[in-house]
């Protein structure tokens, strides 16, 4: 039997969700497969969700939606091998509603956004994995799902980060490490009272705080910790090509147990219980490594499109999901119109993402992956300032030595020069 | 692994669904290439490890599907699909 | 003729955590028991081999029911006949079983009622006995086979040690084991369609002359403790002699 639908999309992630809400909204007859138990299922995020990008894009989902915590302190801490130096951010800003950012658990809340989606009119149907395309005259014309064949004017890959769609459909190749990173995490039970004690927060706030430094061995990547409702996010990050290059073998899970023994971080969860580890891949390879956006019948959207990034001082994902899933279905919603869906009808995709915040971002980041690539920033750097602490620090039994020759003296021409170097290359980000 | 660490017991938290095949795969004739080393590095639920005679060794029990070792070993070494719908890790929190 | 299957909304076991020996229900998935499944999966075929017209899933529970019992839908049912309640999730077997066999009295030409042996929960296991019971019908259980030839049913029931073969007039209960066959799973499109399969659905309050009073009440329900000596060995020699002083081999 032959089912047919205005789309179909592939994936019950936030750039799916997305799309499909924003089709069933206007009346689109919509078909989304997600493989997992529930939307979500499948899903990992670090932990947390900037609404500013795209709070108009879903007006009316943001009140009821089971976000953790808003993010109302912002910390780093720059982690050397026996020290480290932790800033807190605090701002009136990020007190005040409406608030910039969640910590967010992606199994909760894209289950619900399901639920939200399906009130729309969209049908999902889960435990479904898609295992092929199916091509009429050189164009997309539905999927393969076990026996089924299930057609649709276009589909909507969002079927995450390595795309297996995207890749049978030509419009990318399977991925490269150097654009990858890989991230693990814990979820971490704790009483919501004990998380505000422990981490200073009055109630409802949250923190967000990144580790950078010693915690990956020097390569690229970081650590990461959100306060959700009853539990913590505490996670690594690491470039999949410095990983599995790393000359002293070290494996990912026990570089993980390393950070979380850390005298930093183990009173931190200290009586926690940990209720689920999982493990995700990142794409960061930034605007360089995007995959083609679009193909006759078919449009990519979210992490299949490579569209996340880490500049640093932020990481972020899930905005560019949302967005991408909303302006693939505007997209899909113009092709209708046209009643064409061809890929010179649905190029108006990339069109719009240029007009928008995700390509602008990704145009105006894209020198960050390999600036930030740089060992000195993951050793050296947090080497040197936590030394400089130290001996600011340090009372001996002698006499002290005086502040300005205590820094200077890290400071010589050559570091200096060094430095000029590294700076002038992160003036480009 | 080098440590046997606790990581069978926090890969015992997670919900597993049974699939009725391996969805990771070596390929035939591969089994000794030298990318598949990179995977013991990388695989978060370190389910890929050396043996005594410097092979690698893999299980699927514990997959995290999150497709590491397919990026960093690459699909002419392994042959690497997603579980059946409704199978594999389920995750709660996410 | 018309098979009934009765079904138990359950929660989806693996799903289940366990918090300080206590069972978290919170946001877990709604599913049928396995066995439930191999009941429908029996009743499907029954009608497959053109020897009962409708295949009608029966269930009592929560209202979540409506969406759950797509899952029997797409995997075979032709209709669903539910009764919701607040309180029929978990509720015990004489209740279920007086609300169930209620069901069966407003459903039409029922010529058997399919039941798995046991739930998938809490497994007790008196459900199609006590429906029976109430019906005047004959009961079989253990059923690894069902044939039907007229109007009756052969049953092959299978035991710890030997298959016994009984012959049983219909209308009848037969519950099954899980060894009787393997349950489809439904494809995209059939759970597409078990969307729009008919459904009744009525309210508990609406069946005269339950009796709801507990009969059993359940003190506690909790994981087994785990008692870990935390003991940790060098090689397999230390190992084998922590066993053997532990008397575990």
């Amino acid at each position: 039997m032959e089912e047919r639908f205005d789309a179909i999309i592939v994936g019950g992630g936030l750039a799916g969700l997305g799309a499909a809400y924003t089709l069933a909204s206007e009346g689109l007859e919509v078909l989304l497969l997600e493989r997992g138990d529930y939307a979500g299922a499948k899903n990992v995020t670090g932990g947390r969700i900037y609404l500013n990008p795209v709070r108009d894009m879903y007006p009316d989902l943001w009140k009821k939606a089971p976000l953790e915590r808003f993010i109302a302190h912002e910390e780093v801490a720059i982690m050397a091998k026996e020290r480290s130096l932790t800033l807190r951010y605090s701002g009136e800003e990020l007190r005040t509603e409406p608030y910039q950012s969640y910590s967010i658990l992606r199994a909760k809340f894209d289950r619900w956004f399901a639920k939200q989606v399906e009130r729309k009119g969209a049908m999902i149907v889960t435990k479904s994995k898609v295992d092929d395309l199916i091509f009429e005259n050189g164009k997309v014309a539905g999927v393969k799902a076990g026996e089924d064949e299930l057609y649709a004017d276009v589909v909507i890959a969002c079927d995450g980060v390595l795309s297996l769609l995207a890749e049978k459909a030509g419009l990318r190749k399977p991925g490269n490490p150097k654009d990858y990173a890989v991230g693990v995490k814990e979820v971490i039970e704790l009483e919501a009272a004990v998380i505000e004690e422990r981490f200073g927060l009055s109630e409802g706030e949250g923190v967000a705080r990144l580790f950078m430094g010693e915690v990956t061995k020097g390569m690229f990547g970081g650590g990461f910790l959100y306060t959700n409702k009853d539990s913590i996010s505490l996670g690594l990050v690491v470039s999949i090509k410095e990983l599995m290059e790393n000359k002293d073998r070290i494996e990912l899970p026990v570089m993980f147990e390393e950070f979380k023994n850390r005298p930093e971080i183990a009173p931190l969860i200290k009586g926690g219980q940990t209720a689920e580890y999982s493990a995700h891949v990142i794409p960061e390879g930034g605007y360089k490594a995007l995959t083609k956006l679009y193909g006759d019948g078919i449009l990519v959207a979210g992490d299949a499109a490579g569209f996340s990034m880490n500049i640093g001082v932020t990481v972020r994902g899930m905005e560019y999901a949302l967005a991408s899933g909303y302006y693939a279905a505007k997209a899909v919603i113009k092709a209708k119109e046209k009643g064409d869906f061809s890929a010179k009808t649905l190029a108006v995709y990339e069109e719009m993402l240029k007009n928008s915040f995700v390509m602008q971002d990704f145009i105006n980041f894209k020198e960050a992956p390999h600036v930030l690539e740089n060992p000195r920033f993951f050793t050296y750097y947090p080497e040197l300032v936590t030394s400089i602490m130290r001996d600011l620090y340090a009372v001996p039994a002698g006499p002290k030595e005086r502040l300005y020759p205590t820094v200077k003296k890290y400071l010589g021409f050559k570091q200096l020069w060094a430095m000029a170097g590294d700076m002038r290359k992160v003036m480009k980000i | 692994m080098s440590e046997p660490l606790n990581l069978k017991a926090k890969l015992g938290l997670n919900v597993f669904k049974e699939d009725k095949e391996r969805h990771i795969n070596i390929k035939p004739g591969m089994e000794k290439d030298p990318r598949l080393k990179r995977a013991v590095l990388v695989c978060p639920a370190g389910l890929y490890s050396l043996n005594d005679k410097g092979e690698v060794e893999f299980t699927i029990d514990g997959c995290l599907e999150c497709g590491t070792c397919r990026i960093a070993c690459g699909v002419e070494v392994l042959d690497w699909k997603y579980p059946h719908g409704g199978a594999g890790v389920q995750f709660r929190f996410g | 003729m018309n098979v009934v299957v009765a079904m138990k909304q359950i929660p989806d076991l693996q799903q289940i955590r366990i918090k300080n020996r206590q069972p978290v229900f919170d946001d877990v998935p709604l599913t049928f028991g396995t066995i439930d499944k191999n009941a429908l999966e029996a009743g499907v075929m029954l009608k497959e081999n053109n020897l009962a017209e409708k295949v009608i899933v029966l269930a009592a529970g929560s209202e979540d029911l409506e969406d759950t019992v797509k899952e029997a839908l797409a995997a075979g049912g032709d209709e669903a006949f539910l009764i919701v309640g607040d309180d029929l999730n978990g509720a015990e077997s004489s209740i279920i079983a007086q609300v169930l066999a209620a069901g069966v009295k407003k459903i039409d030409d029922v010529g058997l009622l399919l039941l798995g042996e046991g739930s998938g929960d809490n497994y007790s296991g008196q459900v199609g006995s006590r429906i029976a019971e109430i019906l005047g019908w004959p009961q079989v259980g253990y059923a690894g086979a069902i044939k039907l030839e007229g109007n009756k049913a052969i049953v092959t029931r299978v035991l710890e040690d030997a298959e016994e073969v009984v012959e049983v007039a219909l209308p009848a209960v037969i519950t099954v084991v899980s060894g009787i066959n393997e349950p489809r799973i439904p494809s995209v499109t059939q759970i597409l369609k078990a969307g729009k399969k008919p459904k009744e659905v009525i309210e508990e309050d609406e069946l005269d002359g339950i009796n709801k009073e507990a009969l059993i009440t359940t003190v506690s329900n909790l994981a087994p403790e785990s008692d870990r000596k935390r003991i940790v060995v060098k090689n397999v020699a230390e190992l084998v002699d922590k066993l053997r002083s532990e008397n575990m081999i």
